[in-house]
């Protein structure tokens, strides 16, 4: 009786709900993992690749398929074969510890007959297996490398952020620049891996994919490659020149360009250098290359200081002050602070609250706003700073707020980051950021040398280049942006599959009068092509015409030993040089590129950053002008 | 007194026909359907064995089946020997039995923990478990106790007594500890008590006390601070009234072999398709979760014709028990019989969550020696059981 008990129980169990049970006990072993896809290119506007992949050997390891008392040996083994330290394997085990399905990556990108020799020794590498992977591969080499960005394993900061249906343990994701900020069309589906595994956690089968991965989407930049690289060329031929023109400038060693397309924001070359190659990023990485991307004895080469790197403007600053003098009504309302045709004298030296400012020439002659501009006369703007401070307290801080609404103090809304915000000084500023009483007061002088882009005012080069496509385009603010469009992999590259393409968001007006920027307009191109313009020696017979200003900001700079040979921390003011404009002037429709050249510490902006921005409108107008029609230095574009 | 030519005559006719003759008509006393029925369970167990644990030790996948078949050959020598023993000479043999038996269970605990217990002798080629022979002991003790009682069915100081001699062997048992066989052994006192003719207000004083010791066991005395079982065997028992309430647990190891059971389904999954036997998710698999190994390997029909096996075995013993020559035998059989019953039922029954789990091996399937060896035994006395039962019919009742 008992024994038919228990004959109508295993009836029960086998037969009756048998098929729950045979399910239950297949889901006992089969565990899934993601795999990645392979990663998708990135082509720059013409479609020529900027990031590829390459096939590479990468040799894992399965921690839970080593028997216990072998792991130590095996990743002794490992360790030696493959000259990876063998603290680090260990690290890297214990973060997978609680997941036998993730391996830890031994070394990328194994080079024969290591592989081989690790295949026929099967018995000294339990759980070792070697798989062919696609590492990322850079056929435009140094190209862009700041943009790019790189990829990297998860981290567990990253991980918390991201939502875990996408993203998991081990997964390869864009760390920085295009790679992060376009994640998710370069990475692609990932695909399913079935194992199973015993209750020990042990292999039980061979690895299968369920799902096959797919591979990521095919980004289009903005960016022409070609003028990419002529304004890398230009940039750190600029720089060794830069050096090499003036003593005073002999820690030149860094530096920016950006051109974007001032109709839409099309950024067009984004270039910083010191520069480095981005495949450190790719195969094994090499801790010592990684760390020297931050080393400030070799000036930092990681910064993209395009878009982080933070500099007074200096005087590319005062067409912001004079839109915003135009724009500012005065004191009883009856008129603006500043009008087009208002005549202020330029003079050698002004004193202001019992200090003395001076130009950067001696002079002593009344002018226009296009005149100051053309000629960057200080005194004049140092007026308008003085205006703005003689304003009703009411009234806030007026060229803070117009320089607000030119894009200063904000990010630029630039697809990739980390974009640094800059900073706009205003009383209240100073009254939180400074600690006696003195310094916590906004002064008569703080205006004046705000009004020529000093003080403690910092910009990023290109927050200036977004306000110098707004003067190309007759008031509009731009939003840069890099990716064009998302395509689909293996499309044609002239004629591709769109999957998405990022319309730039429609170019925003910020109130200023027509009449106004075309003041500012006039003042550009005389600069460049009046006898009297800061930059005209350079772009006065350039057949395009070119409307900029140059700009030499005082920084204060402290430089550490062994900076450029430097024998000697060497700390004090250094002059940044700018230069920043837009061509071809005249027709605001037809400006095809607003461009700012930066060189850190190299000198005066006329005669370190004007001939770099000249080789980018060359590049991207494709009309040279020969060399010996180049001047640089003529009388009026010596200095500031 | 009329019996004693009986006796003189079956040594005249001893001594009358030639040894071979009379080992010939031995062997066709004894219980050939039984001895066919054993040989199909220990040739079906081998079998069992070795497909269940082909994947354990990787590189030998017959280890655990040649250790067992080692074992079935010994107790095939011990059957043998038992078998034609006449179990009345057992009998005699009670007081060195019993100081065996204590002697070797007091010896088992000096030794060093294997997995928590001490349960095993190293032999060196084979650890023997002295539990696994204490249950035949016991029976063979119980049962000479009670039958020496005389007529007039069981009274209360020879229950007494029975309860007084086993108590020390349940309990060396008990602490070894192996929860499962202390059982085993009280169902052996309980047969006894109950073939014996106990009277019912004893059994049922008796039963009313287990379940009294129990109900202290289990909740008085734990929630007075005194524990007394280790806490996975209160887990157990508690677990099996709700299987699901600790998948991961105590009751890991009833998920995981119903799961296999019932993944089985009627034909079975195979040996290489049985993933919760060659996965290691049913632990035990070769010993006390044998039984969830077979249903998931072999199905509805094969755990079927080991349960009509062990049906027939159990019918056999009952027959057995009715053919006993003598109080003594009834008994002996009927605890031995018990046992197997107890084992089968109590083994099976948890492996499908209709019984708590406890370590009992299933008899001639569970991988282990002494198991085997003992089960044999245990087969070989039911065997001389039925063969004296024979005998003595033949030549008429015989009152000793």
């Amino acid at each position: 009786m008992l024994l038919a008990v228990l004959l109508f129980r295993l009836w029960a169990l086998q037969v009756v709900s048998g098929d729950r049970y045979l399910l239950e006990a297949q889901e006992n072993q089969v565990r899934t993992a993601r795999v990645d896809g392979a990663r998708g290119t990135v082509v720059d506007v013409h479609g020529k690749p900027i990031i590829e992949n390459t096939p590479g050997t990468v040799v894992q390891l399965w921690p839970a398929d080593v028997p216990a008392d072998q792991l130590d040996a095996v990743i002794r083994r490992l360790g030696a074969l493959l000259d990876v330290p063998e603290g680090r394997l260990k690290r890297q085990i214990e973060r997978v510890a609680n997941d036998p399905l993730t391996p830890i990556v031994v070394k990328q990108f194994v080079k024969a007959p290591k592989p081989e020799y690790i295949l026929e020794n099967p018995t000294e590498f339990p759980g070792v297996t070697i798989e062919s992977s696609e590492i990322r591969d850079y056929p435009a080499r140094r190209l862009a490398a700041h943009t790019v960005g790189y990829v990297g394993e998860i981290s567990a900061e990253e991980l918390e952020d991201r939502d875990p249906a996408e993203y998991g343990l081990g997964d390869r994701i864009g760390k920085t620049g295009i790679e992060r900020s376009y994640d998710r069309y370069l990475r692609g589906a990932p695909g399913e891996l079935e194992v199973r595994f015993n209750a020990l956690g042990h292999l039980v089968s061979r690895r299968f994919q369920s799902v096959d991965a797919q591979r990521g989407n095919r980004l289009r930049l903005t960016i022409d490659s070609e003028l990419q690289a002529a304004a890398e060329q230009a940039l750190r031929d600029g720089i060794v020149q830069a050096r090499e023109l003036d003593d005073a400038a002999w820690a030149a060693n860094g530096g920016a360009v950006v051109a974007i397309d001032p109709r839409n924001g099309a950024v067009r070359a984004l270039a910083s250098y010191p520069d480095f190659d981005p495949s450190i990023w790719s195969g094994t990485i090499d801790t010592t290359k990684i760390a020297r991307l931050g080393d400030p004895v070799g000036n930092m080469p990681g910064l993209n200081r395009a878009i982080a790197g933070l500099y007074p403007p200096g005087s590319v600053f005062k067409p912001v002050t004079a839109l915003a003098a135009l724009s500012e009504v005065n004191a009883t309302g009856s008129a603006p602070i500043l009008r087009t045709d208002e005549l202020i004298q330029c003079k050698t030296e002004i004193e202001v609250a019992d200090r003395t400012f001076r130009n950067w020439q001696p002079r002593d002659e009344a002018l226009t706003l296009p005149y100051a501009l053309a000629e960057s006369c200080d005194t004049y703007f140092y007026d308008l700073g003085l205006r703005f401070y003689n304003l009703p307290e009411d009234r806030g801080s007026p060229l803070q707020f117009w320089a607000r609404r030119m894009g200063f103090d904000e990010a630029t809304g630039f697809d990739i980051g980390p974009e640094s915000e800059g900073l706009l000084p205003t009383p209240e500023w100073r009254r939180q950021h400074y600690k006696t009483a003195i310094d916590r007061l906004w002064k008569p002088g703080n205006s004046v040398t705000l009004a020529i882009g000093q003080d403690d005012l910092l910009v990023t080069p290109l927050q200036m280049t977004r306000f110098y496509a707004l003067l190309a385009n007759g008031g509009k603010l731009v939003e840069p942006h890099i990716v064009a469009q998302v395509e689909q992999t293996g499309s044609d590259i002239d004629d591709p599959i769109v999957l998405r393409r990022f319309a730039p968001a429609p170019p925003r007006t910020v109130g200023l009068d027509p009449e106004h920027i075309r003041a500012v307009q006039q003042g550009l191109y005389d600069a460049t092509h009046q006898e009297y313009g800061t930059s005209s020696s350079t772009f006065g017979r350039y057949p395009v015409p070119i409307a900029g200003k140059t700009g030499t900001a005082e920084k204060y700079v402290r430089l550490p030993k062994g900076y450029l040979e430097a024998d000697h921390v060497v700390e004090g003011l250094f002059d940044q040089a700018w230069w920043c404009g837009y061509g071809p002037a005249g027709v605001e429709e037809k400006a095809e590129l607003a461009v700012c050249v930066l060189v850190e510490n190299g000198g005066l902006g006329g005669e370190a950053a004007a001939p770099i921005a000249l080789e980018v409108f060359e590049a991207h107008f494709g009309i040279e002008l020969p060399d010996e029609q180049v001047g640089v230095g003529n009388i009026a574009g010596q200095t500031d | 007194m009329a019996t004693r030519p009986a006796i003189v005559q079956l040594r005249e006719r001893d001594v009358a026909t030639s040894p071979l003759a009379t080992a010939a008509h031995y062997i066709f006393q004894l219980d050939l359907v039984l001895l066919a029925v054993v040989g199909g369970l220990v040739g079906y167990g081998l079998w069992i064995v070795n497909s269940v644990t082909a994947d354990d030790i990787p590189g030998d996948p017959s280890f655990f089946m040649t250790r067992q078949s080692f074992a079935a050959a010994f107790g095939a020598v011990a059957l043998v020997t038992l078998a034609s023993l006449n179990p009345d000479l057992l009998r005699r043999a009670r007081v060195p039995v019993y100081v065996v038996t204590a002697a070797l269970l007091v010896v088992v605990l000096l030794t060093a923990p294997i997995r928590d217990s001490r349960r095993w002798l190293d032999l060196g080629f084979f650890n023997f478990q002295p539990s696994e022979f204490a249950k035949l002991g016991l029976a063979l003790v119980v049962a000479s106790l009670v039958a020496s009682a005389g007529t007039g069915g069981l009274g209360w100081r020879r229950t007494a007594l029975v309860l007084a001699v086993s108590a020390p062997l349940g309990l060396l048992v008990f602490v070894e500890p192996d929860f499962g066989t202390s059982l085993a052994l009280a169902v052996v006192v309980a047969a006894g008590l109950f073939f014996a003719g106990a009277r019912w207000r004893i059994l049922v004083s008796i039963a009313l006390l287990t379940a009294g010791v129990a109900l202290a066991a289990l909740w008085l005395l734990p929630s007075n601070g005194v524990a007394v079982l280790k806490p996975y065997q209160e887990d157990r028992l508690l677990g099996f009234l709700d299987p699901s309430s600790d998948p991961s647990g105590s009751t890991y190891n009833v998920n995981q072999s119903i799961t296999a059971v019932g993944a089985g389904g009627l034909t079975g999954r195979g040996t290489e398709g049985a993933s919760q036997t060659t996965g290691f998710y049913l632990p035990e698999h070769a010993t006390d979760f044998v039984f969830s190994s077979l249903a998931e390997q072999r199905g509805f029909f094969g755990a079927g014709l080991l349960l009509l096996l062990y049906g027939l075995l159990i019918w056999r013993g009952a027959r057995i028990i009715g053919m006993a020559p003598n109080l003594f035998q009834m008994v002996l059989a009927g605890c031995i019989v018990s046992v197997f019953l107890f084992q089968i039922v109590v083994n099976v029954g948890m492996t499908m969550g209709i019984a708590p789990v406890v370590g009992i091996p299933l008899p001639f399937v569970s991988y282990g020696g002494s198991s085997m060896l003992a089960s044999l035994a245990m087969v070989g006395v039911l065997l001389a059981i039925h063969a004296r039962g024979r005998l003595t019919r033949q030549r008429g009742p015989r009152i000793g």
